[in-house]
């Protein structure tokens, strides 16, 4: 089922359907010319992260830009256009055996709504980040447009290629504010044959964390390791009648290999779910922002390896001070961690826990507000960001977005 | 400021015997491994990062260029001053600065030299996954710097995907730190879009590297051809089975000759091509694809494939291929190594190519290279006592690229674009495209001081304003 989608905040003033890069272009130059704002949109799943963009403004959106523009699976490498969405491009793949290893079932989440352009703007990622890291790690070319027209370029077709700056890099979880993205090429993956799912289910966090620790000092290497608090599961599966943490790991290849993972972890498995129960389990996962009650406060919380833990205990207890329910699942092998604070009708305590969480995690820990009541946003600083960071960032909104139209208002430049 | 002045500050900075300024002190900084040639005015070897912020406040002021020196084994001219200046040289920060096992991270000076960092941690289990073939010399700085790969980077990925942070000086001596120890930070990816741009954007001091855990089980096999397109189509049947392998290198024929006569790797001398496939994981699953790959190289006429037996077997089958540059050393008094990109379905119709190029231009070119990740190093034989023989195989080398564009390819795959290919940058981008790079670069360098004259061309350069702005600068 695909959960509700958040759209824009305001009604655009006028909207905008580029057919190319070319009109993309000369339409941000226009409004560049008059300081008009734009809000570039793919399919609306993420426009609630940030503040919202100060109308009037020009919603330019990508649906048109959905182009094919090569597909040689000899090669693993695709090229589309901004406005095709996770699912159309995991049609494309699947049937050559290939995937784009962003979300495992993108015909179930609804995440596979998302636009390739709306994929890299937000950095979006899942539990397949355990093996396949971000998107940064297998976009290999982007094309954009910058704010006041000109047409850009990063990177190409080929897998390996330094030759100019990496404009990828800066593109991808910039949020729209340096440019429109209009078409993007990634390396492809090899799609699992085979894969099983193991649960394991544990009174204690700690327990959940020893078998964390034990995975990541063994030679096996799973497709996805997601931690679960209790909450989290409480809520994925419409009841609270068992407290505990779980660890869900999902391995791939053939009997041989599964069977490395079922003797590794013995006994802390209690049960291995394949075929369809797999897919449920993990298409819950990868829709649990949406599963969300629209009042949560979510927050994106990443962190070393070793703080993953107190992390997690922080939100806990910044929760149960406040006499709260909370959620958390995440990465615990990447350290990338959503946390859901759930304070019902009173959203502020949410808010204060946020606070208390950034307070007492270990100052390596970046916590990002992804949602959050638009009426509480004035109040608490939704990214994290350290003022010489920022310095450069700035310098280089005003390099690509002189006039500063692009998603004005809404992220930290 | 006068280049006496200039010389007293930086003496009073990292004390005198940390810079040089006499003209055979500074011979050996006049070039790389690449073509490119050119003297500083000083070379300067700075132990901590507070000097490195100095010394470039001070070429800032002084409208003096910069250019950051690992250990100069870039072929691609970056670290050559070219407009004279200062070379910071990072010989004297080359510490480990951190192991930090229990979040799989390092923290390094720039200076430390690649192989000793995964030597420095193999013992506790993990190694640095980029593995330029230059891996005894080469820098971690410089890899940062040029995004460098390696043989193992078509599984593992290049630098930038193993650099979760790093600590830079900007071009006007202020320090930032960027990224950190987890693996996204809040905000632009800077530490991404940092790697790879050749200090052209600010001066690495320190970096935080991701650390792999060493496999579990190697396992490596040499497969032999009697035809070089059999050898180039067994890639794409290898990856079309669903396999990644850890390394899928290329040799041809005539490189496999050279190689074998210096390296005695037992490389078969009358072939037309081998394929060096390593496989690595979890023993059962590099059991499995032993047998796949096998299979695959028989589908596409492999007349043999041998498999290493041991850990000696198949150090020896790599010993060939890393010194297989080396090893043509020996045989040409020069050669120039290219570095191009193509999409790995393309490999058989871009070496005939090549050796139709190697046909018009009479000369020698052998290939050795990344197949995997269809990233080519043509080796171009020449003798660099005649200008004219030089000239011939940069316009060879340009051939090769303009085809490797064609058929969807880049310019270079990581030796970077440095001065070598600056110029050939608008085969690749349009001039808007171009601007909106020069644009950022000027951001961040805005006087142009930070490595001038390379990457991209056309961008500012501090020869513009140094002129006006700093009449008493001569060099
Ligand atoms: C035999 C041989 C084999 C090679 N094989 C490979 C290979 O397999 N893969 C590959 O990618 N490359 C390869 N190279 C190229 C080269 O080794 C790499 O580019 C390497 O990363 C350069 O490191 P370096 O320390 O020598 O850097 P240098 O050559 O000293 O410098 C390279 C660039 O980095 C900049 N730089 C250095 N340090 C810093 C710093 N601290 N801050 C900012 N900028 C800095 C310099 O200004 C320059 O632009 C090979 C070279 C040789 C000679």
């Amino acid at each position: 089922m695909i959960a509700a989608e958040h759209k824009l905040h305001a009604a655009p003033a006028e909207v905008a359907t580029p057919a190319g890069e070319s009109e993309a272009a000369e339409i941000l130059r226009e409004c560049s010319r008059f300081k008009t704002a734009v809000v570039p949109c793919g399919s609306g799943l993420h426009q609630h992260i940030g503040l919202a963009p100060q109308p009037p403004f020009v919603a330019l959106k990508s649906e048109r830009l959905t182009q094919v523009e090569y597909y040689d699976p000899g090669d693993l490498t695709i090229g589309v256009g901004a406005g095709m969405t996770l699912r159309e491009l995991d049609a494309l793949v699947k049937p050559h055996g290939q995937w784009l290893p962003v979300l495992a079932f993108p015909d179930r989440a609804s995440g596979g709504n998302a636009t390739i352009g709306g994929l890299l703007a937000t950095a979006m990622h899942g539990p397949l980040k355990h093996a396949f890291g971000g998107v940064r790690e297998f976009c290999i070319g982007v094309r954009f447009v910058t704010g006041d027209g000109m047409r850009a370029k990063g990177g190409g077709r080929v897998v390996k290629n330094v030759a100019g700056y990496d404009l990828m890099k800066l593109l991808i979880g910039s949020y729209g504010t340096l440019g429109v993205i209009t078409s993007a090429s990634f390396k492809l993956f090899p799609r699992p044959r085979q894969t099983a799912t193991f649960v394991c289910r544990f009174p204690g966090l700690q327990n959940a964390m020893a078998v964390r620790d034990a995975l990541m000092a063994s030679p096996l290497a799973p497709l996805a390791l997601e931690i679960i608090s209790p909450g989290a599961a409480a809520l994925l599966h419409g009841h609270a009648d068992d407290a505990g943490w779980r660890v869900l790991l999902r391995a791939s290849g053939s009997d041989q290999q599964l069977a490395r993972y079922r003797d590794h972890l013995g006994n802390a498995a209690s049960a291995e779910l394949t075929g369809e129960d797999e897919a449920a389990a993990w298409s819950l996962l990868e829709n649990f922002e949406s599963a969300l009650p629209p009042d949560a406060v979510v927050v994106a919380v990443s962190c070393p390896l070793s703080d993953v833990a107190q992390v997690l205990r922080s939100a806990e207890r910044a929760a149960l001070e406040r006499k709260i329910s909370w959620a958390g699942i995440g990465r615990a092998c990447t350290g990338s961690l959503l946390i859901a604070f759930l304070g019902g009708s009173r959203p502020e305590q949410s808010i204060s826990a946020v606070h208390a969480l950034r307070a007492s995690a270990p100052p390596s820990a970046n916590a990002v507000i992804r949602r959050c009541p638009d009426s509480l946003k004035a109040g608490i600083a939704l990214w994290q960001l350290r003022e010489g960071e920022l310095e450069i960032m700035r310098t280089f909104k005003n390099a690509l977005d002189p006039a500063w139209i692009l998603n004005r208002g809404r992220y930290f430049v | 400021m006068r280049l006496s002045a200039i010389r007293a500050k930086l003496t009073a900075i990292c004390g005198s015997r940390a810079v040089l300024h006499s003209k055979e002190d500074l011979l050996l900084y006049e070039y790389d491994a690449g073509l490119a040639r050119a003297r500083p005015d000083f070379v300067v070897f700075p132990s901590t990062t507070e000097q490195v912020a100095a010394v470039v406040a001070l070429a800032s002021e002084s409208g003096l260029p910069v250019v950051a020196r690992g250990a100069g084994t870039g072929l691609s001219g970056g670290a050559i001053p070219r407009s004279g200046g200062i070379v910071l040289a990072f010989a004297r920060m080359n510490r480990i600065l951190e192991v930090d096992v229990a979040n799989q991270r390092a923290v390094v000076q720039p200076g430390v030299v690649n192989l000793e960092l995964s030597e420095h941690v193999r013992p506790l289990g993990f190694y640095f996954a980029p593995d330029p073939s230059s891996q005894k010399a080469c820098t971690i700085g410089g890899n940062v710097a040029e995004n460098s790969g390696g043989p193992h980077t078509l599984a593992s990925g290049v630098t930038v995907n193993h650099v979760t942070g790093l600590e830079v000086v900007l071009a006007d001596g202020r320090i930032v730190e960027l990224g950190g120890k987890s693996s996204e930070a809040a905000g632009y990816d800077l530490t991404g879009f940092f790697v790879g741009s050749e200090g052209t954007l600010g001066i690495t001091t320190k970096i935080m590297v991701k650390l792999t855990r060493v496999p579990e089980h190697v396992s490596t096999l040499l497969a032999i051809y009697n035809d070089v397109r059999d050898a180039g189509n067994t890639v794409v049947e290898i990856t079309s089975a669903g396999i990644t392998p850890a390394a899928l290198e290329m040799m041809d024929g005539w490189t496999l000759r050279a190689v074998e006569a210096a390296a005695h790797a037992g490389y078969p001398q009358d072939a037309a091509a081998v394929l060096l496939i390593e496989l690595e994981g979890l023993r059962e699953t590099v059991d499995e694809q032993v047998l796949a790959v096998e299979a695959a190289c028989a589908r596409q006429n492999a007349r043999e494939v041998r498999i290493a037996q041991n850990d000696a077997e198949r150090q020896r089958l790599w010993y060939g291929r890393k010194n297989a540059f080396a090893a043509i050393g020996r045989i040409s008094p020069s050669y120039y190594t290219q570095d191009g990109v193509i999409p790995r379905t393309r490999i058989p119709q871009t070496l005939e190519h090549i050796q139709q190029v190697a046909a018009r231009y009479s000369l020698t070119i052998g290939n050795v290279f990344h197949a995997g990740d269809g990233n080519l190093h043509p080796l171009i034989l020449f003798d660099d006592r005649s200008p004219a023989e030089t000239e011939k195989s940069i316009q060879a080398g340009k051939e090769i690229l303009q085809y490797c564009i064609s058929v969807g390819g880049s310019l270079t795959g990581e030796h970077g674009v440095g001065i070598e290919k600056r110029d050939l940058m608008p085969m690749l981008f349009s001039d808007e495209e171009l601007q909106v790079m020069r644009r950022l670069r000027e951001a961040l360098n805005p006087r142009g001081t930070l490595n001038p004259e390379k990457l991209i061309p056309g961008a500012r350069t501090c020869m513009e304003i140094r002129t006006p702005q700093f009449p008493g600068v001569v060099s």
